[in-house]
Protein backbone atom coordinates (compact mmCIF):
# COMPACT_ATOMS: atom_id res chain seq x y z
CA UNK A 1 0.00 0.00 0.00
CA UNK A 2 3.12 2.30 0.65
CA UNK A 3 6.47 1.99 -0.34
CA UNK A 4 9.52 3.32 0.76
CA UNK A 5 12.93 3.26 -1.96
CA UNK A 6 16.04 4.58 -0.54
CA UNK A 7 14.63 7.35 1.34
CA UNK A 8 16.64 10.42 2.84
CA UNK A 9 16.06 13.80 4.40
CA UNK A 10 18.39 16.13 5.25
CA UNK A 11 18.06 19.95 7.10
CA UNK A 12 20.06 22.36 5.50
CA UNK A 13 23.38 20.29 5.80
CA UNK A 14 22.58 17.66 8.54
CA UNK A 15 21.65 14.41 7.35
CA UNK A 16 18.56 12.84 9.88
CA UNK A 17 18.45 9.49 7.99
CA UNK A 18 19.21 7.99 4.54
CA UNK A 19 18.67 4.62 2.88
CA UNK A 20 15.06 3.74 3.98
CA UNK A 21 13.67 1.57 1.79
CA UNK A 22 10.09 -0.93 3.10
CA UNK A 23 6.91 -1.11 2.47
CA UNK A 24 4.07 -1.46 4.34
CA UNK A 25 0.77 -3.50 3.23
CA UNK A 26 -3.04 -3.45 4.22
CA UNK A 27 -3.57 -4.76 7.30
CA UNK A 28 -0.41 -4.55 8.93
CA UNK A 29 0.46 -2.38 11.82
CA UNK A 30 4.10 -1.12 12.23
CA UNK A 31 5.88 0.50 14.95
CA UNK A 32 8.58 3.06 14.20
CA UNK A 33 10.92 3.42 16.89
CA UNK A 34 13.91 5.89 17.68
CA UNK A 35 15.13 8.21 19.93
CA UNK A 36 14.64 11.91 19.75
CA UNK A 37 15.99 13.71 16.58
CA UNK A 38 15.93 10.12 15.09
CA UNK A 39 14.04 11.08 12.17
CA UNK A 40 10.71 9.40 12.94
CA UNK A 41 7.88 11.98 12.60
CA UNK A 42 10.21 13.68 9.21
CA UNK A 43 9.27 10.11 7.86
CA UNK A 44 5.97 9.20 8.78
CA UNK A 45 5.30 13.17 6.88
CA UNK A 46 6.93 11.93 3.94
CA UNK A 47 4.88 8.40 4.04
CA UNK A 48 1.61 11.04 4.31
CA UNK A 49 2.99 13.07 1.49
CA UNK A 50 3.04 16.16 3.93
CA UNK A 51 6.67 16.96 2.76
CA UNK A 52 8.91 15.67 0.31
CA UNK A 53 12.19 13.49 0.47
CA UNK A 54 15.44 14.64 0.15
CA UNK A 55 16.37 11.68 -1.84
CA UNK A 56 14.68 8.79 -3.09
CA UNK A 57 11.03 8.23 -3.63
CA UNK A 58 7.80 7.44 -1.40
CA UNK A 59 4.97 6.15 -3.27
CA UNK A 60 1.70 4.97 -2.57
CA UNK A 61 1.04 1.44 -4.51
CA UNK A 62 -3.03 2.05 -4.08
CA UNK A 63 -5.15 4.23 -6.26
CA UNK A 64 -5.80 7.74 -4.52
CA UNK A 65 -5.71 5.96 -0.81
CA UNK A 66 -7.01 7.93 1.76
CA UNK A 67 -4.51 8.63 4.52
CA UNK A 68 -5.54 9.54 8.67
CA UNK A 69 -2.74 11.69 10.15
CA UNK A 70 -2.51 11.47 13.98
CA UNK A 71 -0.16 13.50 15.68
CA UNK A 72 0.20 15.49 18.88
CA UNK A 73 -1.24 18.38 17.20
CA UNK A 74 -5.29 18.37 17.11
CA UNK A 75 -6.17 20.11 14.08
CA UNK A 76 -9.15 21.47 16.12
CA UNK A 77 -10.37 24.97 15.25
CA UNK A 78 -11.27 26.56 18.94
CA UNK A 79 -14.06 28.96 17.89
CA UNK A 80 -15.67 25.99 16.26
CA UNK A 81 -18.53 23.40 18.11
CA UNK A 82 -17.18 19.87 17.93
CA UNK A 83 -19.64 18.86 15.44
CA UNK A 84 -19.08 22.15 13.24
CA UNK A 85 -15.16 20.91 13.20
CA UNK A 86 -16.22 17.68 12.30
CA UNK A 87 -18.43 19.35 9.47
CA UNK A 88 -15.81 20.80 8.03
CA UNK A 89 -13.00 17.55 7.65
CA UNK A 90 -16.09 15.86 6.27
CA UNK A 91 -16.38 18.35 3.48
CA UNK A 92 -12.53 19.05 2.81
CA UNK A 93 -12.29 15.42 2.22
CA UNK A 94 -15.64 15.06 0.29
CA UNK A 95 -17.47 12.87 2.59
CA UNK A 96 -21.01 12.55 2.81
CA UNK A 97 -22.16 12.25 5.94
CA UNK A 98 -25.44 13.46 7.57
CA UNK A 99 -25.41 14.72 10.68
CA UNK A 100 -26.58 12.04 12.27
CA UNK A 101 -23.22 10.26 11.17
CA UNK A 102 -21.14 12.82 12.70
CA UNK A 103 -22.64 12.98 15.89
CA UNK A 104 -22.23 8.75 15.71
CA UNK A 105 -18.41 9.23 15.25
CA UNK A 106 -18.59 11.68 18.37
CA UNK A 107 -20.06 9.19 20.26
CA UNK A 108 -17.99 6.42 19.15
CA UNK A 109 -14.71 9.07 20.34
CA UNK A 110 -16.56 9.30 23.40
CA UNK A 111 -17.49 13.08 22.97
CA UNK A 112 -21.04 13.43 21.62
CA UNK A 113 -22.26 15.11 24.88
CA UNK A 114 -20.00 18.04 24.32
CA UNK A 115 -20.72 18.09 20.20
CA UNK A 116 -22.54 21.90 20.63
CA UNK A 117 -19.52 23.39 22.87
CA UNK A 118 -16.68 25.01 21.60
CA UNK A 119 -13.79 23.33 21.28
CA UNK A 120 -11.96 25.64 22.91
CA UNK A 121 -13.39 24.88 26.16
CA UNK A 122 -11.80 21.57 25.72
CA UNK A 123 -9.37 19.70 27.49
CA UNK A 124 -6.00 18.15 25.68
CA UNK A 125 -7.65 15.11 26.04
CA UNK A 126 -10.82 15.78 24.85
CA UNK A 127 -9.27 17.77 21.99
CA UNK A 128 -7.82 14.47 20.64
CA UNK A 129 -10.74 12.74 21.13
CA UNK A 130 -12.07 15.29 18.61
CA UNK A 131 -9.11 14.88 16.26
CA UNK A 132 -9.72 10.80 16.82
CA UNK A 133 -13.24 11.41 15.54
CA UNK A 134 -11.88 12.95 12.11
CA UNK A 135 -9.76 10.02 11.55
CA UNK A 136 -13.02 7.34 12.49
CA UNK A 137 -14.97 9.83 9.92
CA UNK A 138 -12.24 9.65 7.08
CA UNK A 139 -11.84 5.16 7.96
CA UNK A 140 -8.32 6.03 6.21
CA UNK A 141 -6.46 3.19 4.30
CA UNK A 142 -3.14 4.59 5.68
CA UNK A 143 -3.71 5.39 9.39
CA UNK A 144 -0.16 7.49 10.14
CA UNK A 145 0.16 8.51 14.32
CA UNK A 146 3.05 10.08 15.77
CA UNK A 147 2.42 9.84 19.29
CA UNK A 148 -0.97 10.48 19.50
CA UNK A 149 -1.29 9.15 23.20
CA UNK A 150 1.23 11.81 24.87
CA UNK A 151 -0.78 13.88 27.46
CA UNK A 152 -4.20 11.26 27.08
CA UNK A 153 -5.29 9.94 30.27
CA UNK A 154 -5.79 5.98 30.67
CA UNK A 155 -9.48 6.01 29.56
CA UNK A 156 -8.51 8.22 26.45
CA UNK A 157 -5.54 6.04 25.57
CA UNK A 158 -7.62 2.79 25.86
CA UNK A 159 -9.82 4.07 23.13
CA UNK A 160 -7.33 5.42 20.85
CA UNK A 161 -5.98 1.87 21.25
CA UNK A 162 -8.97 0.18 20.17
CA UNK A 163 -10.02 2.37 17.29
CA UNK A 164 -6.17 1.83 15.84
CA UNK A 165 -7.16 -1.98 16.49
CA UNK A 166 -10.15 -1.70 14.59
CA UNK A 167 -8.60 0.49 11.83
CA UNK A 168 -6.17 -2.69 11.19
CA UNK A 169 -8.78 -5.20 11.35
CA UNK A 170 -10.86 -3.79 8.70
CA UNK A 171 -7.74 -3.61 6.50
CA UNK A 172 -5.74 -0.59 7.02
CA UNK A 173 -2.08 -0.02 7.09
CA UNK A 174 -0.72 1.48 10.10
CA UNK A 175 2.41 2.93 10.58
CA UNK A 176 2.93 4.17 14.72
CA UNK A 177 5.58 6.56 16.24
CA UNK A 178 5.69 5.68 19.83
CA UNK A 179 8.28 5.65 22.78
CA UNK A 180 6.66 3.11 24.79
CA UNK A 181 8.02 -0.11 23.46
CA UNK A 182 6.59 -2.27 25.82
CA UNK A 183 3.05 -1.37 25.46
CA UNK A 184 2.80 -1.00 21.98
CA UNK A 185 5.30 -3.67 20.85
CA UNK A 186 2.37 -5.79 21.62
CA UNK A 187 -0.25 -4.31 19.02
CA UNK A 188 2.28 -4.42 16.35
CA UNK A 189 3.71 -6.84 13.86
CA UNK A 190 6.64 -5.25 12.91
CA UNK A 191 9.26 -3.24 14.39
CA UNK A 192 11.49 -0.31 12.64
CA UNK A 193 14.22 1.46 14.35
CA UNK A 194 15.60 4.24 12.98
CA UNK A 195 18.95 5.12 14.95
CA UNK A 196 21.89 6.73 13.41
CA UNK A 197 20.63 7.98 10.43
CA UNK A 198 19.61 4.64 8.78
CA UNK A 199 17.33 1.74 9.27
CA UNK A 200 19.05 0.23 11.90
CA UNK A 201 16.02 -2.89 12.17
CA UNK A 202 13.21 -3.85 10.58
CA UNK A 203 11.76 -7.12 11.66
CA UNK A 204 9.20 -9.22 13.84
CA UNK A 205 8.97 -7.77 17.36
CA UNK A 206 9.85 -11.25 18.58
CA UNK A 207 13.41 -10.47 17.04
CA UNK A 208 13.65 -7.28 18.14
CA UNK A 209 16.59 -6.95 20.05
CA UNK A 210 15.33 -5.41 23.35
CA UNK A 211 12.07 -7.62 23.19
CA UNK A 212 14.41 -10.65 22.87
CA UNK A 213 16.71 -10.27 25.57
CA UNK A 214 13.11 -9.33 28.07
CA UNK A 215 12.08 -12.58 26.75
CA UNK A 216 14.64 -14.75 27.40
CA UNK A 217 15.36 -13.23 30.76
CA UNK A 218 11.73 -14.50 31.20
CA UNK A 219 12.46 -17.83 30.42
CA UNK A 220 15.91 -18.02 32.47
CA UNK B 1 -12.24 21.28 -5.47
CA UNK B 2 -15.80 23.62 -5.36
CA UNK B 3 -16.85 21.70 -1.74
CA UNK B 4 -13.32 22.47 -0.08
CA UNK B 5 -13.43 25.83 -1.34
CA UNK B 6 -16.87 26.45 -0.11
CA UNK B 7 -16.02 24.91 3.17
CA UNK B 8 -12.61 27.15 3.78
CA UNK B 9 -14.88 30.15 2.84
CA UNK B 10 -17.69 28.68 5.02
CA UNK B 11 -15.48 28.09 8.21
CA UNK B 12 -13.02 31.68 7.48
CA UNK B 13 -16.02 33.48 7.65
CA UNK B 14 -17.66 31.98 10.85
CA UNK B 15 -14.42 32.45 12.89
CA UNK B 16 -13.91 36.07 11.46
CA UNK B 17 -17.87 37.60 11.65
CA UNK B 18 -19.15 35.31 14.30
CA UNK B 19 -16.76 34.31 16.42
CA UNK B 20 -15.04 37.85 16.33
CA UNK B 21 -11.27 36.04 14.87
CA UNK B 22 -9.70 39.40 14.06
CA UNK B 23 -11.37 41.68 11.31
CA UNK B 24 -12.02 44.67 14.05
CA UNK B 25 -8.26 45.30 14.31
CA UNK B 26 -8.23 45.49 10.91
CA UNK B 27 -11.07 47.44 10.44
CA UNK B 28 -9.65 50.00 12.66
CA UNK B 29 -6.48 50.41 11.39
CA UNK B 30 -8.07 51.47 8.32
CA UNK B 31 -9.94 53.85 9.91
CA UNK B 32 -7.32 55.23 11.65
CA UNK B 33 -5.35 55.97 8.50
CA UNK B 34 -7.90 57.91 7.04
CA UNK B 35 -9.02 59.88 10.09
CA UNK B 36 -4.76 60.97 10.13
CA UNK B 37 -4.86 61.70 6.59
CA UNK B 38 -7.88 63.83 7.75
CA UNK B 39 -6.04 66.13 10.19
CA UNK B 40 -3.61 67.01 7.34
CA UNK B 41 -6.09 69.27 6.22
CA UNK B 42 -6.33 73.15 7.82
CA UNK B 43 -9.46 74.67 8.36
CA UNK B 44 -11.94 75.18 5.25
CA UNK B 45 -8.94 72.91 3.18
CA UNK B 46 -9.98 70.07 1.47
CA UNK B 47 -7.90 67.24 0.29
CA UNK B 48 -7.82 66.34 -3.81
CA UNK B 49 -10.02 63.84 -5.10
CA UNK B 50 -7.76 61.78 -6.16
CA UNK B 51 -5.58 62.55 -2.43
CA UNK B 52 -8.78 60.69 -0.90
CA UNK B 53 -9.23 58.40 -3.23
CA UNK B 54 -5.52 57.33 -2.61
CA UNK B 55 -6.40 57.17 1.30
CA UNK B 56 -8.95 54.89 0.71
CA UNK B 57 -6.99 52.58 -1.19
CA UNK B 58 -4.31 52.60 1.16
CA UNK B 59 -6.52 51.99 4.01
CA UNK B 60 -7.99 49.01 2.20
CA UNK B 61 -4.46 47.61 1.38
CA UNK B 62 -3.53 48.05 5.15
CA UNK B 63 -6.72 46.26 5.88
CA UNK B 64 -5.86 43.43 3.27
CA UNK B 65 -2.62 42.42 4.60
CA UNK B 66 -4.30 41.96 8.28
CA UNK B 67 -6.97 40.14 7.07
CA UNK B 68 -5.08 37.62 4.93
CA UNK B 69 -2.19 37.10 8.26
CA UNK B 70 -5.22 36.28 10.17
CA UNK B 71 -6.85 34.02 7.71
CA UNK B 72 -3.95 32.00 7.33
CA UNK B 73 -3.01 32.03 10.78
CA UNK B 74 -6.55 30.32 11.39
CA UNK B 75 -4.74 26.60 10.49
CA UNK B 76 -1.81 27.27 12.79
CA UNK B 77 -3.37 27.46 15.97
CA UNK B 78 -3.53 23.91 15.72
CA UNK B 79 -1.23 22.70 12.73
CA UNK B 80 -4.84 22.06 10.76
CA UNK B 81 -2.74 22.71 7.69
CA UNK B 82 -1.64 19.63 7.41
CA UNK B 83 -5.16 18.33 7.50
CA UNK B 84 -5.92 20.24 4.92
CA UNK B 85 -2.67 19.35 2.31
CA UNK B 86 -4.02 15.63 3.27
CA UNK B 87 -7.31 16.51 1.62
CA UNK B 88 -7.93 14.70 -1.91
CA UNK B 89 -8.97 17.96 -3.40
CA UNK B 90 -6.27 20.32 -5.28
CA UNK B 91 -3.99 22.31 -2.96
CA UNK B 92 -5.34 25.44 -4.90
CA UNK B 93 -9.15 24.98 -3.22
CA UNK B 94 -7.79 26.50 -0.20
CA UNK B 95 -6.03 29.56 -1.86
CA UNK B 96 -8.76 30.08 -3.94
CA UNK B 97 -11.58 29.86 -0.55
CA UNK B 98 -9.08 32.29 1.38
CA UNK B 99 -9.02 34.78 -1.39
CA UNK B 100 -12.99 34.31 -1.42
CA UNK B 101 -13.02 35.22 1.93
CA UNK B 102 -11.06 37.87 2.07
CA UNK B 103 -12.90 39.35 -0.93
CA UNK B 104 -15.61 39.04 1.25
CA UNK B 105 -14.17 40.77 4.19
CA UNK B 106 -12.43 43.62 2.45
CA UNK B 107 -15.76 44.22 0.55
CA UNK B 108 -17.34 44.54 3.96
CA UNK B 109 -14.60 47.02 5.51
CA UNK B 110 -15.08 48.90 2.52
CA UNK B 111 -18.43 49.80 3.18
CA UNK B 112 -17.04 51.34 6.54
CA UNK B 113 -14.10 53.18 4.60
CA UNK B 114 -16.05 54.22 2.02
CA UNK B 115 -18.25 56.65 4.41
CA UNK B 116 -15.20 57.08 6.50
CA UNK B 117 -13.37 58.59 3.53
CA UNK B 118 -16.59 60.76 2.14
CA UNK B 119 -17.00 62.29 6.12
CA UNK B 120 -13.80 62.56 7.68
CA UNK B 121 -12.23 63.62 4.12
CA UNK B 122 -14.96 65.90 3.10
CA UNK B 123 -15.81 64.10 -0.27
CA UNK B 124 -18.68 63.75 -2.05
CA UNK B 125 -19.81 60.92 -3.82
CA UNK B 126 -20.89 62.55 -7.53
CA UNK B 127 -18.65 60.28 -9.60
CA UNK B 128 -20.88 58.15 -11.78
CA UNK B 129 -21.63 54.86 -9.63
CA UNK B 130 -20.71 52.64 -12.54
CA UNK B 131 -17.31 52.46 -13.62
CA UNK B 132 -16.50 52.89 -9.89
CA UNK B 133 -18.12 50.23 -8.95
CA UNK B 134 -16.70 47.96 -11.74
CA UNK B 135 -12.66 49.28 -10.82
CA UNK B 136 -13.42 48.52 -6.81
CA UNK B 137 -14.48 44.96 -7.63
CA UNK B 138 -11.84 44.42 -10.26
CA UNK B 139 -9.12 46.21 -7.65
CA UNK B 140 -10.51 44.30 -5.04
CA UNK B 141 -9.92 40.67 -6.53
CA UNK B 142 -6.56 41.21 -7.96
CA UNK B 143 -5.57 42.43 -4.23
CA UNK B 144 -7.43 38.82 -2.79
CA UNK B 145 -5.63 36.74 -5.05
CA UNK B 146 -2.20 38.27 -4.50
CA UNK B 147 -3.51 38.54 -0.48
CA UNK B 148 -3.92 35.00 -0.39
CA UNK B 149 -0.72 33.91 -2.18
CA UNK B 150 1.12 35.82 -0.07
CA UNK B 151 -0.67 35.07 3.41
CA UNK B 152 0.18 31.75 2.71
CA UNK B 153 4.00 32.99 2.46
CA UNK B 154 3.55 34.39 5.48
CA UNK B 155 2.42 32.03 7.83
CA UNK B 156 3.69 31.37 11.20
CA UNK B 157 6.87 32.74 10.52
CA UNK B 158 7.41 36.19 12.04
CA UNK B 159 10.06 37.62 9.56
CA UNK B 160 8.12 35.70 6.86
CA UNK B 161 5.11 37.97 7.75
CA UNK B 162 7.31 41.45 7.30
CA UNK B 163 8.04 39.97 3.58
CA UNK B 164 4.38 40.03 3.25
CA UNK B 165 3.98 43.59 3.54
CA UNK B 166 7.67 44.47 1.91
CA UNK B 167 6.36 41.82 -1.32
CA UNK B 168 3.01 42.92 -1.15
CA UNK B 169 3.15 46.60 -1.70
CA UNK B 170 5.32 47.04 -5.06
CA UNK B 171 3.09 44.25 -6.51
CA UNK B 172 -0.54 46.18 -5.90
CA UNK B 173 1.17 49.48 -7.34
CA UNK B 174 -0.49 48.65 -10.68
CA UNK B 175 -4.24 48.02 -9.23
CA UNK B 176 -3.66 50.89 -6.60
CA UNK B 177 -2.94 53.53 -9.56
CA UNK B 178 -6.25 52.35 -11.61
CA UNK B 179 -8.12 52.49 -8.16
CA UNK B 180 -6.90 56.01 -7.27
CA UNK B 181 -7.56 56.51 -11.03
CA UNK B 182 -11.46 55.87 -11.07
CA UNK B 183 -11.78 56.93 -7.17
CA UNK B 184 -10.79 60.14 -7.97
CA UNK B 185 -13.64 60.45 -10.75
CA UNK B 186 -16.16 58.94 -8.44
CA UNK B 187 -15.48 61.53 -5.76
CA UNK B 188 -15.14 64.52 -7.83
CA UNK B 189 -17.19 63.80 -11.18
CA UNK B 190 -14.77 64.78 -13.54
CA UNK B 191 -13.62 62.35 -15.96
CA UNK B 192 -10.28 63.55 -17.58
CA UNK B 193 -8.53 60.52 -18.79
CA UNK B 194 -11.45 58.21 -19.63
CA UNK B 195 -11.91 54.96 -17.23
CA UNK B 196 -11.46 52.15 -20.02
CA UNK B 197 -7.41 52.44 -20.15
CA UNK B 198 -7.93 51.77 -15.96
CA UNK B 199 -10.29 49.00 -16.59
CA UNK B 200 -8.26 47.43 -18.80
CA UNK B 201 -4.71 47.38 -16.94
CA UNK B 202 -6.87 46.08 -13.53
CA UNK B 203 -8.20 43.42 -16.02
CA UNK B 204 -4.61 42.41 -16.51
CA UNK B 205 -3.08 42.41 -13.39
CA UNK B 206 -6.25 40.54 -12.26
CA UNK B 207 -5.71 37.78 -14.64
CA UNK B 208 -1.99 37.84 -13.83
CA UNK B 209 -2.38 37.57 -10.02
CA UNK B 210 -5.41 35.13 -10.50
CA UNK B 211 -2.98 32.80 -12.57
CA UNK B 212 0.06 33.05 -10.07
CA UNK B 213 -2.30 31.89 -7.35
CA UNK B 214 -3.31 28.84 -9.42
CA UNK B 215 0.35 28.11 -10.20
CA UNK B 216 2.62 28.86 -7.27
CA UNK B 217 0.06 28.66 -4.21
CA UNK B 218 1.04 24.44 -4.25
CA UNK B 219 4.87 25.85 -3.77
CA UNK B 220 4.17 27.88 -0.73
CA UNK B 221 1.81 26.26 1.54
CA UNK B 222 3.01 23.03 2.22
CA UNK B 223 3.54 20.51 5.07
CA UNK B 224 7.96 21.13 5.45
CA UNK B 225 8.92 22.89 8.61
Amino acid sequence: MLELDRVARFYGHNLVFKDVSCTFAGGSMSLLLGNNGAGKSSLLRIMAGLARPSLGTARFTADSPKIGYLAHATFVYPALTALENLAFWRDVHGLDNTETDLLNVLARADIAGRAHDRAGTFSRGMAQRLNLARILLLAPDILLLDEPGAGLDAKSQALLRKEVLHARGRGACVVLVSHDLARDATLADRILLLEEGRLAYDGLPALFPPLADVEQACYA
Amino acid sequence: MLRMTLAVIRKDMTLTLLRGNGLVQALLLGLLLIFVFSLSQGVGESLSARSAAAVFWLSSAFCQILMFNQLYALEEVNNSRLGLLLSPAPIQAIWLGKAIAGFVLLLSAQCIFLPATVIFLGKSLSGPPGPSLVILLLTDTGMCALGSLLGALAQGQTAREALLGIVFFPLLTPLLLAGTGIGAQAFDGIDPDGSSAWLGLASAFDAIFLAAGLLLFAFLYAGDE
